[in-house]
């Protein structure tokens, strides 16, 4: 993008931008750890989780205020503007996904706890490595401002959706199968249904990506209506 | 209900529930809220007071002004801001019936005192107008004037020296290098002001203070001079008075906000725009009334 | 039966569009009156000075030729009464009316042979000017040489006979005056034989006044204008000037300031005549200086512009911008720099423009002039400021009173030349404001 007269507002800008992916780096590997440790049954990194939270949320707070003050001393407008607003909820839902990370790690600790649960791990593993894709791609969506990029994140979340379903039937048969073990499930229930949260987050920022990019409001609508306002000239 | 003025009405969110604030609660008459006072400051002033004739135009001011920093005075028309700015280099002098009392002073110097001169206050205290003023002479001339009257220079090669320097610290240089011999009204507004800018930087002031220096300027001029300011505060104090808060926001790290001739309220930048204290304040800058 | 009172309903309130339609003509009309009224009081001041400037130069123009006869002139010494050859000192006081009656006779006795009488000799001689001796006078002094031979000489004729050539140029019977018919005849043989011509008139330029209109100049009164004009633009430049910088920039605004401004636009108000006897008052009744001189006619004209340039420099002080001088004085610059750097280069222009008028007016001042005896008969040509002396309107108005018809013409050239004179001023401020207006954007 062409350079402002005001250069003190370019570097607020470029320090928003970095801020938020330095925030969503975080959040990325709270994700990573949890799944890994729920399906390692690792007990310190499902604890070093929910001590990286505190981080999280004071980030969150910063972007806030760093926010308020674009908007306050510099009087963003159109694409800064857009850029503004997208960041304030993009931090919403990244603080978000950290907070459904800060789940899993807590069902990773339970489990760790009561023992581990009969199945539903492959379910976790590969869910969770869709959903880290995701929110790796958003994010590099995001720094690219690729609103193709957010747009397969869009689409990958369907699958995403898809797989959580056939694991719920997959989770419940196990529960069928041996009642004694139904604390246990749940947690891995609790714990997929996180990962799909997290998924449903990363469209969301996908969505304020094509509306930072695009000035499109692509929010309540199917993918494909989103791809059709996106190829249309 | 009937004590409350319409006036009071106009900006007060409580009036319509009834819980009426007399206008006098409101701050008018009290001591200026946040931190007017400073332990660095260039410029301090205490318990100023200017009358024109019998009205009185500020009512006991007093604020200190930062070593480079961009001080912002804002508040709607009439409030006084303008004639505080002038005060600091005794422009107001030069007002027939203008009465100051109080005390400003300048690296802890009194200058309203009866031995300061002017001419040496306004070469260490530089000003710049809200329309641009450039003398109708060449640029050359106009940047050079300063440093001429004062004697800065001996030397022809010195003089072009901090001509060009001054022009290129306003940012004008590379715009007017060919041709410093046309006049300087030629030049487009905003550059006009740039001029201007230059003009009064090439007497190497300590303060400079900005009278509204964008308010006949398009935003593009605007933006400029704005970033300009922001280089100049590397080197240079400066209060600025504007008419647009948007201008105060962006520039400025400490901002005043002036009331009927009274400093309401004095503090950060971003304090003043998110969260002000006084109620008045933030009726100004929400746009309520003014 | 709805509709169609609907229909008439709206039929009956007309809308905007329609009035401002219905009013379009007339106001069309209106507008052009208007400017045919501005047309035609343009075409009426340019008339008056069509006709104006139509007689005046019709009347006038003759005075820049003058009627010349040739004749032989034999430069006798005996009749010269010069005795002794050689001594030049002789010539000026050589009696030339005697060879100039010679030629004379001698011309006429070729036309016609006859006997003249004594009032023959008498008519004839006055045909040429009085002056012709000092034109001798001067042939004789640059070449001595003539002495004791003839030379064909051309002599100035008196100005009745001067007005009788130039109109019988002009076609008719000629405007014959004074003139006998004996004397015509005699002029319309010198016609016929070529020995009349016209020349340019130097001595209108370069003599002073006489009781003669053929020896009338106006050196004297133009000299005396130029050195009254010298002396008040010396004076009330500066004085006016420096007033109108102190009530401008200095003085504060009190009652005495008050009072000091409304005196100074009454006496631009006060009839000039006034100062003509402020100026016998003061100058030749209390300072006890002699009447008649371009010193004392300066003076009353400098009291008499005075006013007209001090409002007119503090009306240009004034319309400085204040832009400027606050930029001045925020870097730092003095009053008096603030002054003399900026508010009198901008204001300079205008103040000259102000300055030039008020001369010019002063130049074209009579009734002040009366008053302290610049109306005298001056025939010599001022060499100083202390030497009597007249002034181009004084004299016109001396001319225009004189009875000779001869005086017309030259009223109406010395009007032509104060007219130049003004309108050269007037020029001269134009271009001043124009040269220094460019200078200062």
């Amino acid at each position: 993008m062409e350079r402002h007269i005001s250069q003190r507002f370019d570097s607020d800008l470029e320090a928003l931008k970095s801020q938020v992916l330095e925030m969503g780096g975080i959040v990325e590997q709270q994700i990573i750890d949890s799944v890994k440790a729920i399906e390692s049954v690792n007990r310190p990194l499902a604890e070093h989780v929910l001590e990286v939270e505190d981080d999280v949320d004071r980030r969150e707070v910063l972007l806030d205020e760093n926010c308020t003050m674009i908007l306050a001393c510099r009087q963003p407008a159109a694409s800064d503007l857009r850029m503004v607003l997208s960041v304030t909820k993009m931090t919403r839902d990244l603080e978000r996904m950290g907070d459904e990370a800060q789940k899993i790690a807590q069902m990773a600790i339970a489990l760790s706890d009561d023992g581990a649960a009969p199945g539903g791990y492959e379910e976790i593993r590969h869910m969770g490595a869709l959903v880290q894709k995701m929110v790796n791609s958003v994010l590099d969506a995001f720094a690219r401002f690729d609103a193709d990029k957010a747009l397969d994140v869009a689409r990958a979340d369907t699958q995403v959706d898809r797989e959580y379903k056939s694991a719920m039937r997959e989770i419940v048969t196990y529960m069928m199968e041996d009642p004694r073990s139904i604390g246990r499930v749940m947690n891995i229930l609790w714990a997929l249904r996180s990962i799909e949260r997290i998924g449903d987050h990363a469209r969301n920022i996908a969505e304020h990506i094509i509306y930072l990019v695009k000035g499109y409001d692509v929010r309540h609508t199917s993918v494909h209506e989103i791809e059709k306002r996106l190829n249309k000239p | 209900m009937n004590s409350k003025s319409g006036y009071n009405r106009l900006f007060d969110p409580m009036a319509e529930t009834g819980q009426a604030l007399d206008f006098s609660q409101h701050g008018l008459g009290q001591k200026t809220v946040g931190n007017p006072f400073s332990v660095k400051a260039k410029m301090s002033v205490r318990n100023l007071n200017v009358y024109y004739d019998d009205k009185q135009a500020i009512h006991d001011v007093s604020l200190d002004i930062n070593r480079n920093e961009v001080m912002a005075m804002i508040g709607p028309s009439g409030c006084g801001k303008s004639t505080f700015l002038r005060c600091l280099n005794r422009m107001n002098d030069t007002i027939e019936n203008c009465n100051v009392n109080g005390e400003v002073t300048l690296d802890e110097q009194d200058i309203y005192h009866k031995k300061q001169d002017v001419v040496p206050l306004r070469a260490r205290v530089g000003i710049v107008f809200q329309k641009p003023n450039p003398f109708p002479k060449s640029i050359y001339e106009n940047v050079a004037y300063g440093p001429k009257v004062h004697g800065l220079v001996s030397r022809r090669a010195q003089l072009d020296e901090i001509v060009e320097d001054s022009l290129r610290k306003a940012s004008l240089w590379d715009e007017v290098k060919d041709r410093l011999f046309s006049p300087g009204t030629g030049l487009s507004g905003g550059q006009q002001q740039r001029l201007c800018i230059a003009r009064t930087i090439a007497v190497s002031p300590e303060v400079i203070l900005m009278d509204e220096p964008c308010s006949a300027l398009d935003p593009i001029a605007t933006a400029r001079i704005e970033e300009l300011m922001a280089e100049l505060s590397q080197n240079f104090t400066i209060a600025i008075v504007t008419h647009s808060m948007q201008q105060a926001a962006r520039v400025s790290s400490r901002t005043a906000y002036f009331h009927m001739g009274r400093l309401i309220e004095v503090n950060d930048t971003r304090r003043v725009f998110t969260n002000p204290e006084h109620e008045l304040t933030e009726a100004y800058i929400t746009g309520r009334f003014g | 039966m709805r509709k169609a009172s609907h229909k008439s309903s709206t039929a009956k309130v007309p809308s905007t569009i329609d009035l401002v339609n219905r009013n379009l003509a007339k106001r069309k009309r209106a507008e052009w009156r208007f400017r045919v009224y501005g047309i035609g009081a343009i075409l009426f001041g340019f008339i008056c000075l069509l006709i104006l400037f139509t007689d005046i130069i019709s009347k006038g123009h003759g005075a820049f030729f003058k009627t010349q006869i040739h004749l032989q002139i034999h430069f006798n010494p005996q009749r010269l009464q010069v005795l002794q050859p050689g001594a030049i000192e002789q010539f000026n006081n050589a009696n030339y009316d005697n060879v100039i009656q010679d030629a004379l006779f001698a011309d006429n006795a070729r036309i016609s042979p006859a006997l003249l009488s004594a009032v023959d000799k008498r008519q004839l001689l006055s045909l040429i000017s009085t002056g012709a001796v000092y034109s001798l006078r001067e042939t004789l002094t640059d070449s001595p040489g003539v002495l004791n031979q003839s030379v064909g000489v051309w002599l100035t004729v008196d100005d009745d006979v001067d007005n009788y050539v130039k109109s019988l140029a002009h076609g008719g019977e000629g405007y014959t005056g004074r003139l006998s018919q004996q004397q015509q005849s005699w002029v319309n043989r010198w016609i016929e034989n070529g020995q009349v011509r016209q020349t340019f008139n130097t001595t209108f330029f370069t003599s002073g006044d006489s009781r003669e209109p053929e020896q009338a100049g106006i050196r004297s009164a133009l000299m005396g204008s130029l050195y009254m004009l010298l002396v008040t633009i010396g004076l009330s430049f500066p004085i006016g000037i420096a007033a109108a910088v102190y009530l401008e920039e200095y003085a504060p605004i009190n009652r005495v300031t008050d009072f000091i401004e409304v005196n100074i636009n009454n006496l631009a108000a006060v009839p000039s005549i006034i100062f003509g006897l402020l100026g016998l008052a003061i100058f030749i009744g209390f300072f006890d200086m002699p009447r008649s001189v371009p010193l004392v006619g300066g003076l009353v004209l400098t009291l008499m512009t005075l006013p007209t340039i001090i409002i007119s420099s503090r009306a240009a002080i004034k319309a400085v911008p204040s832009s400027i001088r606050d930029a001045a004085y925020g870097l730092g610059a003095s009053k008096m720099q603030v002054v003399l750097h900026h508010v009198l280069p901008l204001a300079m222009p205008g103040v000259l423009t102000g300055a030039i008028i008020g001369f010019a007016q002063a130049l074209g001042e009579t009734a002040p002039l009366l008053m302290i005896g610049m109306v005298a008969f001056i025939v010599d040509v001022p060499a100083d400021l202390m030497d009597p002396s007249s002034a181009l309107p004084v004299q016109i108005f001396l001319w225009s009173d004189s009875p000779e018809r001869a005086f017309v013409e030259r009223t109406s050239a010395a009007i032509m030349v104060l007219l130049a004179f003004l309108i050269s001023m007037n020029g001269l401020a134009v271009w001043l404001r124009h040269r220094l207006g460019r200078s200062h954007q």
